[in-house]
């Protein structure tokens, strides 16, 4: 009979912890990913795509509108819109992965080591970043652009990517100081798993939706930024396009021919909301409570 | 710790120049070299003296309001930024008023029913809002403003300073503030909004409501004092956004103030001009910071106690 | 001032339900009982059985649309249940008022201590602002706070868990109410500040001729302050009677199992407490049969099947729900092997 009773109570303890169910990602998130997948490739085979010449500069169609031969219309040198919107993705494409690569690859393993071994080692690094987080990155990356000269698209990864360092170590150092301080972690150290164990078996993956969710955001948050840059004419210089170039080049005859400004605002637009969009669900779909960029 | 960021902010600043390309004199003044130029430049920058003396040379110099004389306009840099400076603090001076007084009541409204249409509306337009790069906000609405709509003073060069014409000046603000305002909205909006929305599941909210008070006197008197916490620290980091998010104006509409000054500077290679604007913003920046966190603590007192 | 026999509260077949994700959950369900004027009920159960939610209810402090109340709560004559907000809000202060589980996060962090008192004064019974003042110090000193003039000027942070506690039941008193819910008023606090704080209690309560409705799971609270005891499980009363019978003469076994499983001075030391087995039911899966049966040593066939109704057992006001009772024993003494 207490067998029996026992038996049911195990059962019900069963149906208590319920399986945590995750709310599932919609339609809307894989159209994004979708749209980022395509503006990657059109990006990697510009050349190859059958896209007109960006520099071709056709006198007899100026400032046209939208039409089949020139799906987004010319500019006031008659290049195709279309073409160069597809090649300026390059330039704010690369400027995110790259800076990226740069601000995680160099911040990320700081701040989980930061976070993992505590100690004077975590207090330095910490208050130096701290002090470096205080002034705002624009107005740094700005200054140093303005003197570096001659700008170029690698320069501007290297200063954005490094400008971006104190935040990324900042989030990381977080993520990692909230997990490391679980009694799983504690356990593993105290059967002898080694230091570089713990960091990629144990923390890391524990950590990863954080940064994967963050670093979408910071992907675009820089490609934003990369926009502003070169619309202050501090990016890669006409004629390369870009889209932030783009749409400074616009400014003087917007009067004239709107859709200059319009496409490649709607192309970077499109592109940040749905990075953004990516990122967000993410975030609550592994349930990461809001990090604030 | 406010010293160590402004002493780390002037080394940065002092050392912008030494990233020059080549011979750092004939750069910074350019074509109109002269010997007598050179010798003043020197006595500036210290630059036959080894690098710390140098930095302590011109920090000197910065101390008593000296940041140099542009070699291109032949102006005093000091002189300039104080010409330029009072149109930055206007702008971000009206643009936060009209943020915050758009943000406050909308979040309100917003939070007070999570998930309601209004919610949902809000919600959904301050995301795709905040996907939106603030200068191409800028450059959309004075396309819809002053090209399509065509509304006076609103335009490029259509600035006029307050003690000339007030009235013109404040219809020539009217856009940029506009366009400001709708970045820092969209932030406050979505950071006051879920912390009010974390703050009325808080026990001490039903604990007000248990008294028999309105749901009015509930928002604003018990949920919105915690919650302006994080609203007032978001406003603090806002700021360097806000600042950029000006010069990106008033590059766009020929406003002189600080941003156009730099953009300016920048293209007719006047380096002095731009070390001194970077310099006044950071440190500005950095002040404007430490107000907003010394208010936090007024308005805060968990955070005062620890 | 109400007379003693006149009843205060009318709880007749009380529900709440939650619509979750998993299905409705019945948090409370069909709970009938009356409260006299002037008098102490306590409401005892495990963690989940319902007793929080059962308060909440009976004040209606529950906004969120995902809740369905059915029933009737007829408090002093006004109807809780259905009750718009602002009906609600006539009979919150002045006619029940309640004291938080924890005094931690009760008080609003960022708000003056005394501003808290005075707000309801101020509010509800349209004081000035001097008026106020001079009350909520009266009040702050009535509920034994050391220099109160001080203290209202302080802000909830500066003051110890005991402390807060006894503000948040000025707060409570402040419009002096004809009852008072008490959830859990002790489990955030020290054991050396719990006794001081229910005395705290019993003394007002005497005092300001109020009904308390004392909810713990801790039957040594109740043991001495209550007149009558309301035992709870899976959201249902399972036991209903007055102190001395459900002590001394109780039926069911859950109730039995309850007692057993606190703590008692008189055992002789190194006294094995018997525990409970198993859990309390998962909510979401109710059976049809007695929600403790799974737990119980006496259940049969029938217990799982079919859920017992509540039955009067001898002494009047004494109820129980179960198939196969205790027998009705006079003091019983409880087995403490």
């Amino acid at each position: 009979m207490s067998n029996f009773s026992q038996m049911i109570a195990e059962e019900e303890i069963a149906l208590v912890e319920k399986p945590e169910k995750s709310e599932p990602l919609g339609l809307l998130f894989w159209l994004c990913v979708g749209w980022i997948g395509l503006n990657i490739i059109g990006a990697i085979f510009a050349n190859v795509l059958p896209l007109q010449n960006p520099q071709f500069q056709d006198y007899n169609a100026l400032n046209v509108g939208p039409s089949l031969h020139h799906l987004f219309g010319t500019d006031d040198l008659g290049r195709d819109l279309f073409a160069r919107v597809v090649y300026g993705s390059r330039i704010s494409l690369s400027v995110g992965a790259g800076s990226m690569l740069i601000g995680f690859g160099i911040g990320s393993p700081l701040g989980m080591l930061a976070a993992y071994r505590r100690g004077r080692f975590d207090t330095i690094l910490t208050n130096l970043m701290y002090v470096f987080l205080a002034f705002p990155a624009i107005i740094a990356t700005i200054a140093i652009l303005s003197f570096w000269t001659p700008r170029s698209l690698i320069k501007i990864i290297v200063v954005i990517g490094v400008a971006s360092i104190p935040l990324v170590y900042r989030v990381i150092r977080t993520a990692t100081l909230n997990v490391a301080t679980k009694d799983y972690i504690i356990a593993a150290k105290v059967q002898g798993a080694t230091d570089r164990r713990i960091l990629l078996r144990e923390l890391l993956p524990n950590i990863a939706p954080i940064g994967i969710s963050f670093l979408l955001i910071g992907v675009a948050t820089v490609i934003a930024l990369e926009g502003a840059l070169a619309f202050l004419g501090l990016s890669v210089l006409p004629p390369t396009p870009s889209w932030g170039n783009m749409i400074n080049e616009s400014r003087t005859i917007l009067q004239q021919n709107p859709w200059l400004a319009v496409f490649p605002s709607l192309a970077m637009c499109l592109f940040l909301l749905c990075l953004n969009f990516i990122g967000d669900r993410l975030r609550h779909h592994f349930d990461v409570t809001e990090v604030k960029l | 710790m406010l010293l160590g960021i402004v002493f780390i902010i002037s080394v940065g600043s002092f050392y912008l120049i030494h990233l020059l390309p080549g011979n750092i004199t004939t750069v910074i003044e350019g074509p109109g070299a002269s010997p007598s130029n050179q010798a003043k430049l020197y006595k500036l920058l210290g630059l036959n003296k080894p690098l710390f003396q140098q930095y302590f040379i011109w920090i000197s110099n910065v101390l008593r309001g000296n940041l140099g004389t542009s070699f291109i306009s032949q102006t005093s840099v000091a002189s300039t930024i104080r010409a330029a400076l009072p149109i930055d603090l206007e702008m971000m001076f009206l643009s936060q008023v009209v943020a915050f007084a758009t943000a406050i009541p909308l979040a309100m409204r917003s939070a007070r029913k999570p998930d309601g249409w209004l919610d949902r509306i809000f919600s959904a337009g301050s995301f795709t809002l905040l996907s939106v790069p603030s200068f191409i906000v800028i450059v959309l609405l004075v396309l819809f403003v002053s090209v399509k709509l065509g509304v006076p003073h609103t335009g490029p060069s259509s600035y006029a300073p307050f003690n000339q014409d007030w009235i013109v000046n404040l219809e020539s603000m009217g856009l940029p503030t506009i366009a400001l305002a709708i970045g820092s909205f969209v932030v406050y909006f979505r950071v006051l909004r879920s912390d009010l929305i974390a703050t009325l599941q808080e026990e001490f909210i039903t604990m007000a409501r248990s008294k028999g008070i309105s749901q009015r006197r509930i928002m604003w008197r018990h949920a919105f004092r915690p919650s302006s916490v994080a609203l007032l620290g978001t406003a603090g980091v806002n700021i360097g956004g806000l600042l950029a998010g000006g010069f990106i104006v008033q590059y766009l509409l020929n406003i002189p103030g600080l941003g156009y000054t730099l953009i300016q500077a920048i293209n007719e290679s006047d380096y002095l001009l731009v070390q001194g604007i970077v310099l006044v913003v950071s440190v500005g920046v950095v002040l404007i910071n430490f107000i907003f966190d010394f208010v936090i603590n007024i308005v805060d007192p968990r955070i005062s106690r620890e | 001032m109400s007379p003693d026999n006149e009843k205060l509260l009318v709880v007749e077949n009380l529900a709440t339900t939650f619509s979750t994700a998993g299905g409705p959950l019945p948090a409370v369900g069909g709970v009938s009982f009356e409260l006299m004027a002037n008098e102490t009920i306590g409401v005892v159960g495990e963690s989940g059985s319902g007793k929080t939610v059962l308060t909440r209810t009976i004040m209606g402090l529950q906004q969120r649309t995902n809740v369905n109340v059915t029933g009737s709560v007829l408090l002093d004559g006004h109807q809780m249940v259905g009750a718009s907000e602002q009906e609600k809000r006539a009979v919150w202060g002045t006619e029940v008022a309640m004291i938080f589980q924890d005094p931690m996060t009760s008080l609003n962090p960022v708000m003056r201590v005394g501003k808290q008192i005075d707000e309801a004064l101020r509010v509800r019974l349209g004081m000035s602002r001097a008026d106020a003042k001079v009350r909520a110090i009266e009040l702050l000193e009535l509920v034994g706070i050391p220099s109160p003039e001080h203290r209202y000027q302080s802000y909830p942070g500066q003051l110890s868990g005991g402390m807060r506690q006894r503000v948040v039941i000025a707060i409570a008193l402040a419009c002096s109410p004809k009852l008072l819910l008490a959830d859990e008023p002790t489990t955030g606090l020290d054991v050396t500040i719990q006794a001081q704080i229910l005395n705290l209690l019993d003394d007002l309560k005497e005092r300001l001729h109020m009904s308390v409705i004392l909810v713990t799971h801790d039957l040594g609270v109740v043991a001495t302050r209550t007149s009558r005891i309301i035992v709870m499980y899976a959201g249902r009363i399972v036991e209903i009677g007055s102190t001395r019978e459900v002590f001394s003469a109780h039926r069911m076994p859950y109730t039995r199992a309850l007692l057993e499983s606190s703590p008692k001075v008189t055992n002789d030391p190194h006294t094995r407490l018997v525990t409970i087995p198993g859990r309390p039911p998962n909510l979401l899966k109710l059976s049809d049969g007695c929600s403790f049966a799974p737990r119980c040593s006496f259940a049969t066939d029938q217990c799982h099947k079919e859920r017992p109704e509540l039955q009067d057992a001898d002494e009047p006001g004494h109820a129980f729900a179960c198939w196969n009772p205790l027998p009705a024993t006079r003091k019983r003494t409880v087995k403490t092997t």
